[in-house]
């Protein structure tokens, strides 16, 4: 900008005098320049860019304060009330509120008073803190509100455990035996302690032998007699009712059939035999209002001294609960474990996207720009593409979903795969379609910034190289192309990152809630691209929005929400990056 | 580019070959082919959305249509048919006479299959007809009533196993099979239906009152049980429930009749009544004369049910009624008249009813006659479609809500339609008249929606007056799914209302600020960072905006309300404060540190609005805003102060310049820059005091006048709101509109800013006379953009809009946009029927309405940039 000096004695104050009274009164105009400096409007237009620079700090400063310390060990404090209840947990919240005048009457006379004159202190506010207390499977609630002068006493105990479980939420107790193995034992707590941690590693591998039993080779068993059943119904559509084909297929089922139900029994056998090594295990706590709980330890994912932990235990914790964030799939109605089958989706759908949206989005802007006639028509689909950019994207959802899934997939279903009819296969959101719908949605984000590349390549360097006899696809392919890489990489990656944040079309065409399968595994063809997908964005919106218990759940998104902010601005930087890199680049070459 | 072919000359002289090598040529061509037919096709495909939309949309507003008549051979009736309905498959229909004769003919060929009686007498002395349930109330001359149940069985024999008819039966095929009609279905099965005619025991109406015969009868089954209503000779009319009753020694089942008499019609009446009708769950009671009059009798209570209302039913006084019926959910009451109109009549509440029980009947709908009258009515059993017949042998098919007609026909012989019957599909429709029945197939795709259906108000049932409604959805059998699309349209455009309120200023100053004031380096930076604001996930700002910002509103609404105020007020005192700086300091600091220097103002706005929002919520609302906007206390004098105070405080300041200006130029040419700072200080004071007082006195009028601020613009608060979405979506739109207007103002020609700034203008005086006009076009179109962005938005408005389908403009109430409503809806719809389609209208409207916008905005911005590179 340019500032001007200030000038007691300006010699223009009033522009809009008329000459003839400028001449008269120039000795007179000596007027200061301060109120043409318009200072007030300069702030608001300085408060107006402050405001929406403060607007997006205190987003990022929410999400992050909110999202990184989620997986931080909290020590677990044990509350006894007024009322005689007891109960331990952690603090998920506080904040001040007003008390209404029933509250204190309830309360005994000392602790009245006391809160009374807290209150006088504080101007009719009182703190109160949200204890997450967990034990869900005793008290039916997972949070409880406790007001300060509630609080008869308080203490951390030094072997208060915070239990992480894989059904019913977290759990607070103190250990007072442990049974393994028909071995039981009730030593000091710190013996118990040791010994658990021994137990619990052997009976999380017994737990993963089971499970990996269950998920893998029981649902190839399962798979294989579905394939056998559809190859029954294949041959009756194919030749019919009566034909020997259907029978010889049939015959073939049941012979598979019978094998698997034999593998199957085999497995069930080992399952058993799993289940009943890991029934016997168990850790009995008491929990702070002294009632009497048993864990099996089969069913604890972690579990740590939360009072003693030193800065590095800490450490260990949080990084063991991020590990199983990013890399463990979700439990307990999405509000626990992990997210790896949403960022696997995310990651997987935004690949294909690009690999689809990437070449075609080139392909069609080399086609506007280099080989189209330039004309009125070239100038209107240009503007059609620019404005394709601002269509909402839930546009292109009901599209995807009324061409990709229901026209296009229907078709491929009653050509293809008739014999899972009405079942649909293709015929209902999936990773292809919801992929593709992105790549429609993304194709301008590629096209506008590689045909302004192409454009800004200077017309003399096309001409040098004509000169030398290059044929055209030459001159594209080595001198343009490589000019214009700058302007492609930049849309490529802001069509990433615009495709990875995008949720609203992904709501119709293809985002589960819960996946129970990925869409890429061990069996043939290895990626389906007809299985639906879990998706950060759409994670966010389901756990946030249609959570049923979503106190239980803010955590996790804000962790998740974190994520995807993380993702997209690590494109969007990138790709501003790679912008500038590549553009300081070109620049000494620029003619 | 071919290189010319070498000349043998030069190949003698040995010199280098210069052909193209083939491959070169080979790849230049597959280049051109693959490029032009990728880039072609990508270009298509992107026009296939548009063309795709509209071609599921486009058989929403199709007609009807009906194929020519097919004369059946047989089953002409003799005697007045009183009711028939076909199968669902079309396949078979039965028909009652009035002499209680039931035929069941083939609808392909109209051969009779069958002919049986639902009465032992030789002539019923009142038939009445529950077209939901099938079943016929026969009333014989002693006064007793039977129950004929009339239900189509379909079953699905095995062909192999049922015989050679069957077995041999092809594809399409249909022949008689065990009492019905078989029909081999193109997946090999056969399907078998036949009709079922089951007649109860016979009960009394009211005990003791033997032998007086039933004129009129007519009975209402639903699940709970079943009422029946009759007219006897003697002018009584009973009503009342049936309750079945099983004998325990022997099993048999009785029916009972339990009910009461209504008090006998007022006004005297030479001839019986055309039609008595049970209306609703069978808790009111219609009687029609042939002269208009109607008398409808609050039967919930029965043993002391009064007439409620007296009716006149005409349309003008010459015609009389002709056909009375009532449509699906025995709700709505169909009257065809002598000049062809028919009436479609419902109970609505309206504040002032004057009955006894706060209801009254409306004609909710009127079908224009052409003087010929109606002679047969027969209202779908599945949908709100009806079959009208006239006298002159045209018949015509409407639906009731949409007023739509559908489709038309018209008798062989142009004698008179005297029965109709609709197939519960609406596949197939058959025609009675003097020369027997024909048939015609249907095809009726979404009779429910017409233009006028999606976008009038329209009067559904039982509604007081037409209105705007979209509720697709519910769970009861009979709802009927309301299609209006305006609510949906008025969300957004409330959505994108209070969002560009809050967005646009603030991007435009901000982009302002940034083009004029800060040096290129960091305003490169701070647009950085603004795009990065812009690739922030929708689903991040509306998972923020319900779960912090919504929550935030509403515990400190006060103070959030204040904020509106008090951080302007603070950013223009704090310029004047920092006008009363020393001149160095204030010279010292440009670009970044001046930014900092005004961003403090920021807090300093926000703490104040924290103690203010508060003190003025004790102060003048009572101590709760919530129960004020409730209407719950206080007049509406606080409310109008404030939202008069912006306009106050333009007036305010634009009449102290008017008035003082001329003035403040001529005595300050000799005032020392303090001085002048001094007196600005002073003047601003004074202009908000004035700004106050102005808008005090107008509040005060406002509220004398009688005028309430809620109820409009203000109302009840819920969490979810148009504030709360303005906020968020207004920073989803900042960054896009700031990055567009910023573009515009910086490619402003630098001469320009330095001709301006040369000749002795100050920054601000360049920027608002010189840099903002030329750039007005830019900006425009930045706004445009903006526009055409909330518009679309979904997530935000999802997560944090309540998607309530509500239309009003109160800033503390929820909404439901086009977009959200897609996101919700779309899952659950049925692919093809009108739900769907009528999604992807609004898919369609919003892709017209941000494709309009977006290339008015670009064009504007072309003609911008030709002009800006001019200059």
């Amino acid at each position: 900008m340019t500032e001007l000096e200030f000038d007691p004695k300006p010699r223009v104050a009033q522009p809009t005098a008329s000459p003839a009274r400028s001449v008269r009164r120039r000795d007179k105009r000596r007027a200061t320049s301060l109120f043409a400096h318009g200072e007030p409007m300069v702030w608001l237009t300085g408060g107006a860019l402050g405001l929406a620079l403060a607007m997006i700090s205190t987003l990022l400063f929410v999400v992050i304060s909110r999202g990184l310390p989620t997986f931080w060990p909290q020590p677990v404090v044990e509350i006894a009330t007024h009322d005689g209840q007891r109960f331990a947990g952690e603090v998920a919240l506080s904040e001040s509120f007003v008390i209404g005048p029933e509250a204190l009457a309830a309360l005994p006379a000392d602790a009245a008073a006391r809160a009374r004159a807290a209150l006088e202190t504080s101007g009719g506010e009182i703190d109160r803190r949200m204890l997450r207390s967990g034990n869900y499977d005793l008290t039916g609630t997972h949070f409880r509100w406790v007001s300060d002068f509630e609080v008869a006493a308080e203490s951390t105990p030094e072997w208060m455990l915070c239990v992480e479980r894989l059904e019913w939420g977290r759990f607070y107790g103190v250990p007072t035996a442990l049974e393994f193995d028909g071995r039981r034992s009730e030593g000091p707590s710190a013996q118990l302690w040791a010994e658990f941690e021994s137990a619990h590693a052997q009976t999380r591998a017994t737990w993963s032998e089971r499970r990996s039993i269950e998920e893998h080779d029981i649902g190839r068993l399962a798979k294989a007699k579905e394939e056998a059943r559809l190859a029954v119904r294949s041959a009756e559509l194919e030749y019919g009712l009566q034909s020997p084909q259907r029978a010889a297929a049939e015959r073939e089922a049941t012979a598979l059939s019978a094998e698997l139900d034999e593998e199957m029994r085999a497995l069930g056998e080992r399952i058993e035999e799993l289940k009943a090594l890991n029934a016997g295990r168990r850790l009995l706590v008491r929990t702070a209002d002294g009632a009497q709980a048993t864990l099996p330890l089969e069913q604890v994912v972690r579990a740590y001294p939360a009072n003693q932990l030193s800065a590095f235990d800490k450490l260990a914790v949080y990084a063991s609960r991020v590990e199983e964030f990013l890399l463990d799939s979700p439990r307990e109605s999405n509000s626990e474990g992990g997210v790896f089958p949403a960022i696997f989706g995310t990651v997987l759908m935004t690949l294909i996207m690009s690999v689809l949206v990437v070449p075609f989005g080139v392909l069609a802007a080399l086609y506007l720009r280099e080989y189209a006639r330039p004309g009125p028509l070239v100038s209107a689909v240009r503007i059609a593409i620019n404005n394709l950019a601002g269509v909402p994207s839930i546009v292109f959802g009901v599209f995807g979903v009324g061409f990709f899934c229901y026209t296009v997939g229907g078709g491929i279903d009653t050509w293809l795969f008739p014999e899972r009819l009405p079942s649909p296969t293709f015929g209902t959101g999936g990773l292809l379609w919801a992929s593709l719908t992105l790549a429609l949605l993304t194709l301008p984000v590629v096209i506008v910034p590689t045909e302004e590349a192409l454009a800004a390549v200077p017309r003399s360097m096309r001409e040098g190289s004509y000169a030398c006899g290059a044929t055209k696809w030459q001159t594209i392919w080595r001198i343009v192309l490589p000019r214009a890489m700058p302007g492609i990489m930049t849309g490529a990656i802001l069509a990433l990152a615009r495709g990875a944040g995008e949720v609203a079309p992904l709501m119709l065409v293809g985002a589960s809630k819960l996946a129970e399968e990925l869409p890429i595994d061990g069996a043939f063809p290895y990626l389906h691209p007809e299985r639906s997908f879990m998706h950060l964005g759409f994670h966010i919106y389901d756990l946030g929005f249609q959570s049923q218990n979503s106190e239980a759940a803010k955590p996790m998104v804000y962790t998740t929400t974190l994520l995807l902010i993380a993702l997209v601005v690590v494109l969007n930087v990138v790709a501003i990056w790679i912008r500038a890199r590549l553009r300081r680049r070109f620049q000494g070459a620029q003619l | 580019m071919d290189t010319p072919q070498p000349s043998p000359l030069v190949r003698k002289r040995g010199r280098r070959e210069r052909k193209t090598r083939r491959s070169v040529l080979v790849a230049e061509r597959v280049a051109r082919t693959a490029i032009s037919l990728g880039g072609g096709l990508t270009i298509a495909t992107v026009s296939l959305i548009c063309v795709f939309l509209a071609w599921v949309v486009f058989p929403l507003f199709g007609a009807a249509t009906l194929s020519p008549a097919r004369a059946l051979a047989g089953g002409r009736a003799s005697e007045p048919i009183v009711a028939c309905a076909a199968d669902e498959y079309a396949s078979l229909m039965w028909v009652l006479e009035r002499s209680g004769r039931v035929t069941v003919l083939r609808v392909d060929t109209g051969a009779a299959l069958e002919s049986l009686s639902v009465s032992e007498q030789a002539q019923p002395a009142a038939l009445g007809f529950d077209a939901a349930s099938n079943v016929v109330a026969v009333g014989t001359a002693d006064g007793a009533v039977r129950l004929a149940t009339l239900g189509f069985e379909v079953s699905y024999p095995d062909p192999a196993s049922a015989g050679e008819a069957l077995a041999k039966l092809r594809p399409g095929e249909r022949t008689l099979f065990s009492g019905g009609l078989a029909e081999r279905l193109p997946d090999g099965q056969v399907r078998c239906v036949r009709l079922q005619l089951s007649i109860s025991e016979p009960f009394e109406l009211g005990a003791g009152k033997q032998g007086s015969a039933p004129r009129l009868l007519d009975l209402n089954v639903t699940e709970s049980g079943a009422t029946v209503a009759a007219l006897f000779e003697d002018g009584r009319l009973t009503v009342g429930a049936l309750k079945r009753t099983t004998n325990m020694m022997t099993g048999a089942e009785t029916l009972r009749f339990r009910g009461g008499d209504l008090p006998a019609p007022n006004a005297p009446h030479e001839e019986l009544p055309i039609a008595l009708r049970l209306l609703g769950a069978g808790d009111n009671v219609l009687l029609v004369w042939r002269d208009g009059h109607g008398v409808r009798y609050d039967a919930r209570d029965l043993s002391s049910a009064t007439a409620a209302e007296s009716l006149e039913l005409r349309q003008a006084p010459e015609v009389e009624l002709t056909q009375v019926d009532a449509a699906l959910g025995e709700r709505t009451v169909l009257v065809g008249d002598s000049k062809g109109g028919v009436g479609a009549w419902f109970r609505t509440r309206p504040e002032q009813a004057g009955t006894v029980d706060g209801a009254r009947m409306a004609r909710g709908h009127w079908f224009e006659g052409d003087g010929v009258a109606v002679t047969a009515l027969a209202p779908s059993a599945t949908s709100r479609s009806f079959a009208v017949g006239r006298a002159d042998g045209r018949f015509e098919l409407y639906f009731l809500t949409s007023e739509k007609r559908l489709a038309e026909g018209r008798t062989p012989d142009g004698s008179a339609v005297d029965a109709l019957c609709l197939a519960p599909r609406e596949d197939a429709l058959l025609v009675h008249s003097a020369g027997g029945w024909s048939a015609h197939q249907l095809t009726s795709h979404h009779p429910e929606a017409s233009v006028s259906a999606l976008l009038r108000p329209v009067w559904y049932e039982n509604y007081e007056q037409p209105e705007h409604v979209w509720q697709s959805s519910s769970g009861a059998d009979d709802f009927e799914a309301k299609f209006g699309l305006m609510p949906l349209v008025f969300g957004t455009l409330k959505a994108t209302f209070y969002s560009l309120l809050f967005g646009v200023p603030l991007a435009l100053l901000a982009a302002i600020f940034s083009s004029e004031y800060l040096a290129p380096r960091t305003r490169v930076a701070v647009k950085s960072t603004i795009e990065i604001m812009a690739s922030l996930p929708s689903v991040v700002l509306g998972f923020l905006a319900g779960n912090v910002v919504a929550p935030l509103v509403q515990n400190s609404l006060a103070a959030v309300l204040a904020s509106f105020y008090c951080v302007p007020i603070a950013l223009l005192f704090g310029a004047r404060l920092w006008q009363l700086a020393p001149q160095g300091l204030v010279l010292r600091l440009v670009s970044w540190q001046r930014l900092l220097v005004i961003v403090l103002a920021l807090p300093a706005g926000l703490l104040a609005a924290s103690f203010l929002g508060p003190w003025l919520e004790d102060l003048a609302f009572g101590g709760s805003l919530d129960a004020w906007l409730d209407r719950q206390h206080g007049g509406a004098a606080p409310g109008w102060f404030l939202l008069l105070l912006p306009v106050a405080a333009v007036g305010a300041t634009l009449g102290v310049a008017r008035l003082a200006d001329a003035w403040v130029r001529r005595v300050s040419q000799h005032w020392s820059r303090a001085r002048c700072a001094q007196f600005d200080f002073v003047r601003f004071c004074a202009t908000g005091v004035c700004a106050c007082l102005l808008a005090a006195l107008a509040a005060a009028l406002l509220d004398v006048a009688g005028f309430d601020p809620r109820g409009s613009l203000l109302d009840t608060y819920t969490q979810r709101n148009a504030l709360v979405v303005g906020f968020i979506m207004g920073f989803a739109i900042i960054p896009i509109i700031y990055t567009l207007s910023e573009d515009a103002l910086s490619s402003v020609p630098e001469q320009l800013r330095q001709a301006s700034l040369g000749a002795g203008a100050t920054p601000w005086q360049t920027a608002l006379r010189v840099i903002v006009p030329t750039a007005a076009s830019g900006l425009f179109s930045a706004v445009m953009v903006g526009l055409g962005r909330a518009v679309g938005e979904t997530m935000i408005v999802l997560m944090a809009a309540g998607n309530t389908p509500i239309m009003d403009w109160n800033v503390f109430s929820g909404f439901r946009t086009l977009s959200a409503n897609i996101a919700v809806e779309l899952p659950e719809a049925v692919e093809g029927d009108t739900h769907y389609r009528t999604l992807f209208l609004a898919a369609l409207a919003l892709f017209a309405m941000t494709f309009v916008v977006n290339t008015g905005a670009e064009l504007v911005r072309q003609r911008f940039r030709r002009r800006a590179y001019q200059l």
